[in-house]
């Protein structure tokens, strides 16, 4: 019974590694957004939309030549997010939040969250990581 | 079999590795499928590589490695001119199967002795299968994107014959069309370990040159429920989608 048992074992293991891959539903991630591009962006919640498939929340941050340009900020769908502990009265209209996220591929206002840092310094994932 | 007699039994498999017949079953004798589901994602495994969960225990019985599909050459082709951008679930049509299985959301698995009912959450899709040992599927199906489902238990085995799909849905990754031959057969196989083993045959002699077998591991995500996911609510990503064709 030994060598059978190894052997299952030995496969089971493979098959854990194939099992943990990330799985994407809804849109292809590397279609819409730079997976390389990861930009770090301080700015002021001006709405949350918690809705399907995914979350948005918009923040207004000042450019380089002190404009304010209005970003949204795409995330995991609300179900995933209140399942991995980032709830809807985690995203305050008028916080200051600092969010790492990656570029549109069509050059838009556009992110694909990855991380936010609230006001109170904690730090939450909002989306899947670019390499997925 | 309580909760309590469920995870004695788990923990017992675990330490010997033999331990075939500690399954949870139905008063009738069956294994006992209920419960919750889920094949992966972020909310089932937390985030990839930064141990925000407790890494899963190796299965006892994995699913089968996924091959490429064996496409005719004319197929390999036309597969090939699809992008992301075509892909029904980015307009949250029903991702049929096998690939519903495959969504990081979970589903639920209602067990009678007549019929088994699956509630998945992404998309809202559900299946109504009875249990009919000759596997013999209604004689007036329309073509549809979920297909028409119908089970027999192989021993231990839940086996469900799927037919009757139409060709708009994906079989898995991008491009990966079929035609309305499409023939699937799923087998849902209960562990010691409390996971599902998963396992697709598809079949589709239209457009495949053998069979494509695909499998899933299925674990019960902690503390989850199905919920609602409205995917047409606020579905802002196609115009985006920057592809080249």
């Amino acid at each position: 019974m030994k060598i059978p048992n190894r052997n299952k074992l030995l496969v089971a293991c493979v098959g854990l590694v194939l099992s943990a891959m990330p799985a994407l539903a809804h849109h292809s991630f590397a279609a819409e957004y730079e997976s390389k591009d990861l930009v770090t962006l301080t700015g002021v919640i001006t709405k949350v939309e918690w809705t399907n498939p995914h979350i948005y929340f918009y923040i207004d941050v000042k450019d380089a030549s002190g404009n304010i340009v209005n970003w949204a900020v795409e995330g995991y769908p609300p179900n995933t997010l209140k399942r991995t502990g980032f709830t809807r009265d985690d995203l305050k209209i008028g916080d200051k939040v600092t969010v790492t996220a990656y570029r549109a591929k069509d050059s838009t206002t556009r992110l694909a969250g990855r991380e936010v840092t609230f006001p109170d310094g904690s730090k939450k994932f909002a989306g899947p990581a670019g390499a997925q | 079999m309580t909760g309590s007699a469920r995870y004695l039994a788990i923990a017992v498999c675990s330490a010997t590795l033999t331990c075939a017949a500690t399954i949870p079953r139905t008063v009738d004798g069956k294994p006992d499928l209920s419960g919750v589901w889920q094949s992966g994602g972020v909310s089932l495994y937390g985030e990839p590589g930064l141990g925000t969960r407790p890494a899963a225990p190796p299965p006892v019985n994995p699913p089968p490695k996924r091959e490429p599909l064996p496409y005719q050459p004319w197929a390999e082709t036309r597969s090939k001119t699809f992008t992301p951008a075509d892909d029904p679930d980015l307009r949250c049509l029903l991702a049929g199967i096998p690939r519903i299985t495959s969504m990081p959301m979970p589903f639920e698995i209602i067990q009678t002795p007549k019929k088994i009912v699956i509630t998945y959450e992404s998309y809202h899709a559900f299946r109504l299968i009875p249990i009919n040992d000759k596997l013999q599927h209604p004689n007036d199906l329309v073509p549809t994107w979920m297909g028409d489902s119908v089970a027999r238990w192989d021993g231990d085995t839940l086996v469900v014959d799927v037919t009757g799909f139409n060709d708009k849905t994906w079989l898995s990754g991008t491009g990966s069309f079929h035609s309305e031959d499409l023939h699937v057969v799923e087998r849902f196989q209960l562990n010691s370990d409390d996971t599902i083993t998963y396992t697709a045959t598809v079949t589709d002699p239209k457009v495949l040159t053998k069979p494509w077998v695909t499998g899933a591991l299925l674990r019960r995500p902690p503390n989850t429920r199905v919920e609602e996911y409205e995917c047409n609510e606020n579905n802002q990503d196609a115009p985006h989608m920057d592809v080249k064709k």
